[in-house]
Order: C-alpha cells, then sequence, then structure tokens
C-alpha cells in the first residue's frame, strides 16, 4: 500500500502536505508526531475515509478508487479509529458481525461462526473483551479492544490503526504489538499511529515523523533513536518533577469512607492538600465508577467530604461550587460538546460576564492549534480536545481536582505540560486524585499510588516501586 | 465523515428556502392538473386570493401569524434536542384558556390589562401541558414524542368535554371576550386591511420572534438549552442541570404555542370555538425545521404556509380542501431534506 504526495485540506487548512507513506507486507510502520500534525487524517485518507485534496492512494499496485471507505474495506484495508465506532447498545458479538454478518441457509444468522473466528483471534492475541455485555457497560479500554478485535474478524491485510493504545496499559498495549507483529508475519501490512515513542523502536520497523502536516523523517526505525525521535517530532521536552512532598501535619481534603456504587467498593480513600495520589489499575476495575461516584454522576452509598462538606447524593453543579472538579476519561459522554464551538466549550458550565476573558486566559494556556475559539470543537484532534478540557478544568481552580486518564491520546510534549500543570495545581495547594494508565506519569509525579482491582483499593504502593511488582499487584492484589 | 473538498455553496438557509417554494410550486402544478384545472389558471387564481388584493394578504398575515409563535415554540424545544409533537395541543388548551380567561374577566377590566391576563393564561395553559411532557421525559425517561402525542389526543377530548360541561356559552364554544382583552384589528389602524382579519397579534408575534432570537444568543439560559441539545449528559457533568433545562424546554415551547391564541382569539374572533387555530400547531412544526435560526428565514416560513392555507380557501371551488394539506406536508418533508443535507 502506498500514499503518493498526498495533501489534506480542510478550508484554508493545510492538515497534511504531500505526504508519501509505503507500507509493506510483513512490516508495522509507526506514524508519529505532536497532536494535530496530520498523522489521523493521513491515515483516514489510507482508509478512503478522506478525499485527498491531492495525491493518490494505491493497493497492490492499483489506485484506491473511488476513494471511499467501501472500496478500501473491499481492497483489505482495516482501520481502527481513534474514536470508537461501536453500536453502543449492540453486544460485543453484534458489533463483531455488524455489516459482515454470516449467514446460513435461508439468511439465519449464525453468530457462532464469528464467534469461533473471534474466539480464536482473541485467544492468539491475548486480547480479553466481553462479547455478550453491550459495547455501552463495557469501559473505553474493553471498547477499544472490541475495535480491534473487529478490525481483524473481518480479515484485513491491511491494517491502519489510529492511536489503538492509548487506552491500553502497558501490558495490553506489549500484547497488542506481539499480535500485530504475528499478524505482519503472515503477510499483512500494519500502520500504527502512537505517541509512545519507545514503543516505536521496540516494536515498529519503519517510521514517519509529522510535524505541522509536513513529513520530516521517514526510515528505518534501526537507523533512529528514540530521543532523536523526540526532538524531529516535538521538540525539547521540559522534565517534570513530583511535586514538593507534603507532611503528616497537612489537612486532610477528600476523605472518602464506604463509598459503595454499581462496580465500586472503596473502603476509604484520603488525599491531603498538596497531595497527588495516583490511582493504577488494568482499565476496567471500577476507575470509571470511581470518577463518576465522586463526580455525582453514578448513585453511590457511603461518605464523600471534602474540607469537612458532606457531598454524598450532591449534584455536580453543588461540587462544583465546593471546590471539586472533575476530569472525565471519556470526553465525548461528559466532558466536550463535539458539535458547539471551541468558545462555548471553554466555558461550558460556568457562563459569567467574564466570559470573554475566560475564553481568551483558557485558550491560550490551553495551546490548542489551531487556535481560533469560532471552530467546532469536534473538528480538533484528539489531542487537542483534551487540552481543551484540561484548560478549563485547571482554570477554574478547584481546590481538589480528580483527573482521569489526563494525557491520554496526548503527545509526549503537551503531556508534559500538563503534568506540569497538574504539579503546580498541587503545590499551590489543592489535592489532586491520578487516575492513569501511564506507569511512568504515576511514577513520575504522584506521592504514592493506590492500585485498584475489581473495585476496591487493594494495595498501596510508594511511587518509586518496581514496574514488574506494580504490574503483579494489579494483576493479582497485592 | 470528513469532507476534504468543500464546494462554494449558497448559505444553506437560502438553499432551504428556495428550495421549498420550488417543491411547491412543481407539486401545486401536479395536484391542479389532477384536479382537472389548468395548472397555471390556478396558480394565478391562488397569487391572486393572496399575495394580489390588500385583503388577501391580510389573511395571509392572520394565518401565518400563529404558525410563527407555534414554531418558535417547537423551535425551543428542538434546541434541546426535544420533538415537541404536542405543540398542537398546547396551542389548544391555550386558545381555550385565553377564550375562558377573556370571557370571565370583569367586565370593567382596562384594555391592555384585559389582553395581558388572557394572554398569561394562553401562554399558562400551553407551558403546563408542555412541562409535563418534560417531566415526564425527565423523571420517567418517557419519549417526549410519544407523551405529547397522547398529550394532544387528551385535550383534545378534554375541552369539548368540559365546554359542554358549562364552561362555554354552547357546547362549542367559550362566551365572548370583554372589550379590554381584545387585540384590535389592523383595519382599525388602516383602511387597507378592510375586511381581514389581521390583527396586532402579528406585531405581537414578530416582537416574540425577535426577542426569543436574541435571548438564544444572548442569554445563559438560552445558551446552555442549544447546549443541551447538543449532549445532555456532558451538561450535566459540567453542572450544567441538565434534567432542570428540558422540562423548561418544554414549558418555554408550550408557552410560546399557546400564545399563537393571541392571533385567533383575541384578534379575530373573540372567543374560543372548537377547531380554532386547528392544525398550526404541526404547521410550526414546518416554520421552524424551514426557518432555522433566522428571524428573516422563521417570518419567511411562516407566511409561506400561511399562503398556502389561504390559497387552499380562494380555490376551494376548484381544488379538494386536502390539496393544501398535502402542499404543507411536503414543505415539511422538503425542510426536514434540508436538514439532513448540511
Ligand atoms: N474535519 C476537519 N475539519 C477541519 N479541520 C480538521 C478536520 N479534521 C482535522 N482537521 C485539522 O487538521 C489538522 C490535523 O488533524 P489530525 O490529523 O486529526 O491530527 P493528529 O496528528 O493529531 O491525528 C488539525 O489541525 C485539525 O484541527
Ligand atoms: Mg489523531
Amino acid at each position: 500500500m502506498e500514499a503518493r504526495g498526498v495533501t489534506c485540506r480542510f478550508g484554508d487548512k493545510v492538515a497534511v502536505h504531500k505526504a508519501s507513506v509505503r507500507l509493506f507486507p510483513g512490516q508495522i510502520h509507526a506514524l508519529v508526531g505532536e497532536n494535530g500534525a496530520g498523522k489521523s487524517t493521513l491515515l483516514k485518507a489510507m482508509a478512503g475515509a478522506v478525499v485527498p485534496t491531492e495525491g493518490e492512494v494505491w493497493i497492490r499496485g492499483q489506485r484506491l478508487d473511488p476513494a471511499t471507505p467501501a472500496e478500501a474495506i473491499r481492497r483489505g484495508v482495516g482501520m481502527v479509529y481513534q474514536h470508537f465506532a461501536l453500536v453502543p447498545s449492540f453486544t460485543g458479538m453484534e458489533n463483531l458481525m455488524l455489516g459482515v454478518e454470516p449467514v446460513g441457509l435461508l439468511g439465519w444468522l449464525r453468530p457462532s461462526v464469528t464467534r469461533a473466528r473471534a474466539e480464536e483471534i482473541a485467544a492468539m492475541t491475548r486480547l480479553r473483551v466481553h462479547l455478550d455485555v453491550p459495547a455501552a457497560s463495557l469501559s473505553v479500554g474493553e471498547q477499544q479492544r472490541l475495535e480491534i478485535l473487529r478490525v481483524l474478524v473481518r480479515g484485513a491485510s491491511l491494517l491502519l490503526l489510529d492511536e489503538p493504545t492509548a487506552v491500553l496499559t502497558p501490558g495490553e498495549a506489549q500484547g497488542l504489538y506481539e499480535l500485530l507483529r504475528r499478524i505482519a508475519k503472515q503477510g499483512a501490512a500494519v500502520a500504527v499511529v502512537t505517541h509512545h515513542l519507545e514503543d516505536v523502536s521496540r516494536y515498529a520497523d519503519q517510521v514517519t515523523v509529522l510535524r505541522g502536516g509536513e513529513q520530516v523523517f521517514q526510515g528505518a526505525v534501526s537507523e533512529v533513536t528514540t530521543a532523536e525521535l523526540s526532538l524531529r517530532a516535538l521538540g525539547e521536552i521540559p522534565a517534570v518533577k513530583r511535586p514538593t512532598a507534603v507532611g503528616g501535619e497537612a489537612p486532610e481534603l477528600l476523605v472518602v469512607v464506604g463509598l459503595q456504587a454499581e462496580g465500586l467498593d472503596v473502603k476509604e480513600l484520603r488525599v491531603r492538600r498538596g497531595e497527588m495520589v495516583g490511582i493504577a489499575g488494568v482499565d476496567g476495575n471500577g476507575q470509571e465508577a470511581l470518577v463518576e461516584a465522586l463526580a455525582g454522576l453514578r448513585p453511590a452509598r457511603g461518605s464523600q467530604r471534602l474540607g469537612g462538606c458532606e457531598l454524598a447524593g450532591a449534584p455536580p453543579s453543588a461540587r462544583r461550587a465546593a471546590g471539586l472538579e472533575v476530569v472525565h476519561g471519556d470526553r465525548h459522554r461528559f466532558a466536550l460538546l463535539a458539535g458547539a464551538t471551541i468558545h462555548d466549550n471553554l466555558v461550558l458550565g460556568d457562563l459569567g460576564p467574564d466570559e470573554e476573558a475566560k475564553v481568551v486566559r483558557r485558550m491560550a494556556v490551553s495551546g490548542l492549534i489551531p487556535a481560533d475559539p469560532s471552530l467546532q470543537a469536534g473538528t480538533l484532534s484528539g489531542g487537542n480536545q483534551q487540552k481543551l478540557v484540561m484548560a478549563r478544568a485547571l482554570d477554574r481552580a478547584p481546590r481538589m481536582l480528580v483527573a482521569a486518564y489526563p494525557t491520554r491520546g496526548i503527545d509526549a510534549a503537551a503531556a508534559a505540560q500538563i503534568q506540569q500543570r497538574l504539579v503546580a495545581a498541587a503545590e499551590g495547594g489543592a489535592g489532586v486524585l491520578l487516575i492513569s494508565g501511564d506507569w511512568s506519569e504515576l511514577r513520575t509525579i504522584a506521592h504514592r499510588l493506590l492500585v485498584m482491582r475489581k473495585g476496591r483499593v487493594v494495595a498501596e504502593l510508594p511511587p518509586d516501586v518496581r514496574e514488574q511488582e506494580l504490574g503483579r499487584v494489579m494483576l493479582e492484589g497485592s | 465523515m470528513s469532507e476534504a473538498v468543500s464546494r462554494p455553496s449558497l448559505p444553506p438557509g437560502v438553499r432551504r428556502g428556495v428550495w421549498s417554494v420550488v417543491v411547491v410550486l412543481l407539486l401545486f402544478d401536479g395536484l391542479a392538473f389532477l384536479a382537472g384545472e389548468a395548472p397555471r389558471v390556478a396558480l394565478l387564481k391562488a397569487l391572486e386570493g393572496t399575495w394580489g388584493t390588500m385583503y388577501g394578504l391580510g389573511q395571509v398575515i392572520y394565518k401565518a401569524t400563529p404558525l410563527l409563535l407555534t414554531g418558535l415554540g417547537f423551535r425551543v424545544a428542538l434546541r434541546a434536542g426535544l420533538f415537541n409533537i404536542g405543540v398542537e395541543g398546547q396551542l389548544l388548551l391555550g386558545s381555550f384558556a385565553a377564550g375562558v380567561v377573556a370571557s370571565r374577566l370583569p367586565s370593567s377590566t382596562p384594555w391592555p390589562l384585559g389582553v395581558l391576563m388572557s394572554l398569561g393564561a394562553a401562554g399558562v395553559g400551553g407551558a403546563g401541558l408542555g412541562a409535563v411532557a418534560g417531566a415526564m421525559k425527565v423523571k420517567f425517561g418517557a419519549h417526549e414524542v410519544i407523551v405529547t402525542l397522547l398529550l394532544n389526543r387528551i385535550v383534545e377530548a378534554l375541552v369539548p368535554y368540559v365546554l359542554r360541561r358549562g364552561v362555554g356559552v354552547t357546547g362549542y364554544r367559550s362566551g365572548d371576550a370583554i372589550s379590554g382583552a381584545l387585540l384590535p384589528r389592523l383595519e382599525q389602524l388602516s383602511e387597507v386591511f378592510r375586511g381581514s382579519a389581521a390583527s396586532l397579534a402579528t406585531v405581537l408575534a414578530l416582537v416574540v420572534c425577535l426577542l426569543v432570537l436574541r435571548w438564544e444568543r444572548s442569554s445563559v439560559t438560552g445558551r446552555e438549552f442549544g447546549w443541551v441539545g447538543l449532549g445532555a449528559g456532558v451538561c450535566e457533568a459540567q453542572g450544567i442541570p441538565g434534567g432542570r433545562r428540558l422540562w423548561q424546554a418544554m414549558a418555554l415551547s408550550g408557552g410560546r404555542a399557546g400564545l399563537g391564541a393571541s392571533a385567533t382569539v383575541l384578534g379575530y374572533k373573540g372567543y374560543y370555538e372548537l377547531g380554532l387555530g386547528a392544525g398550526a400547531g404541526f404547521g410550526g412544526i414546518a416554520v421552524a425545521m424551514l426557518g432555522q435560526g433566522s428571524a428573516v428565514g422563521l417570518v419567511g416560513a411562516a407566511l409561506l404556509l400561511g399562503t398556502l392555507q389561504q390559497a387552499g380557501l380562494v380555490l376551494n371551488a376548484s381544488l379538494p380542501r386536502e390539496a393544501m394539506d398535502v402542499l404543507t406536508a411536503a414543505v415539511l418533508v422538503a425542510a426536514s431534506a434540508g436538514r439532513g443535507r448540511r
């Protein structure tokens, strides 16, 4: 498969400029670059989902024509999008079958065919997904895995994955790359967009670096080091340091006792002023339930006190007034109106007389690209959407910040910036509860780590715990 | 799916407007032909009877007035993501309430006060009905289309019953409004509208239209309504009371629809009778869809539908009455098609 001099414009905006990428059977090709560099757009062009303004896409020596997703799929292209394309009310199985329903005599549906294939692939790849519950009830991580499984079940031989590991734990990501390697060995060509540059060095064969839509580097992974890649893709990244340690005399800010909700049973959780508490765990072990319960979006029993003020049963607006701010992991469900402008999203939930000032300020700290508040938020790349959400949350100057996966899907430079701001918030006296799937993030900036498993906090570990130990506790409990 | 190459084109509002007029003209010709009329003759006759004379124009304006108000009513719910089929029933209840209050006020009630109280009753009647549907949605998750559809039927059955049970002077109408509750006809202001049913209600509707559109853009609640329509869950999580906004939007929707009574009960008949203003609720759906967010669009859409209704009366002899209903429905379909073509 080959993209030849592909240029994609959206109005005046050049998202990709004269990019040429060749994918070979048996190889994994990594696409890297900062948020908004044009990686998704280039991938979509190769999948027929975006029609290039200039340039062409060739598959096995033939031009992709018409340039439509249907034609691309027919030619064996399988794309996993950054934003899930699952039918929420359908079960995993139904989502797998959708569009490629195996039918037998008289048009009877034969789910067993798909199931057998899915189970075979799942076993081979160690992808764990519940296939018999609605997709909506799966965690973000599981939904992502279901997406990947779906493309594989369809037997695609040209795999395009847009940030597939963004929502996976490091262990799962490794499993995925091993799987991609196996698929490649069987003759498939694979392209992966990722922000994890170490993964590129470790698992990919070829790499293309995009910056501002321009292709600034292309070559074999063996030719470059991770540090060089990072420099080319992102420029210098400042190191982030843990907030200053808080002593035992620092007052407790958030005190949660006996918190029980669907999928959640937390005996006790305390965060002091100025403290950064990390929550680690395999995705889908109650992290979302915890965040939703704390946000007042999921009915819960038990006490949740913030600075002495009982929040149990209070709606989100009352919690906000008490100084609690929650950044949700699922942006589209809880944080961002894709159909509204960036301007409106920046002040969503706190309209007031100083609206213009807020927009200017939040726009400036977010570092959004493009920096035009009149655009629809849905046109921003995923990382930029996350920057918007974080800028809004931090500008509300919360006393207590609950941040779920705040840097997921964000390039390393922007991630470092957000981590720096979380650290600054803690040093300014706020309590921070950081839920993350990024071990190095947790180990770098949290004061202590709580490990969640099956809805419970099963262990407390120091941040300098060995990775192996952390992984073991996450899987087995203490 | 994104489109990398964008074609230069007319603003969507203009395209939709032109599109609906073309559809109307084509269908009109077809219907006239089927009814055995020469299309050109029928068209000229229709134009003559609507925009050709001041009287005809007055009639068009009269018909367009409740349509504009129900259209504004439908719109507020639509922005909040709700499909308020109930505007028809809300208009009915509002008209009934206006008729009853206007006839039962002490006859000494001075002019603007009587009007305001009757209009208040119309608004409260419509709003109450809308609020019921909104509360059902928020509290029990009942779908607003089903609930409002059922409420329409209930009100349609209940109003005649209540009238017969002594609330009205006869079984089918309310008492006459006191003079302090009437809106002056336009013919009282200018000779040219002589005989037409248009009244100050039209001016009122225009003012409401401008205020409403401004409110949508610049008030906190107005803007939040639109946001809730884009994602109630997101709004809730960000501290906007999504549930409350939903039922408020339904109440406001019903209230505005109820104000349609100003043209019929207070501006024209001077009492409520069964069937007065019927159909203006459903017409309002087309007005909102066609007019989208602009005052020009909404007023234009209301005038288009008003013209169709008046043309139906003019062509009464040669075309079946239902022909104009078919046209109205066609406009609705065209309007919805235009929405999807963004
Ligand atoms: N549908 C669209 N309309 C307008 N601009 C878009 C659209 N899709 C992407 N863009 C812009 O193109 C640029 C590249 O986006 P994208 O390919 O999503 O970046 P990323 O490298 O983060 O995946 C960004 O500046 C983005 O805002
Ligand atoms: Mg992207």
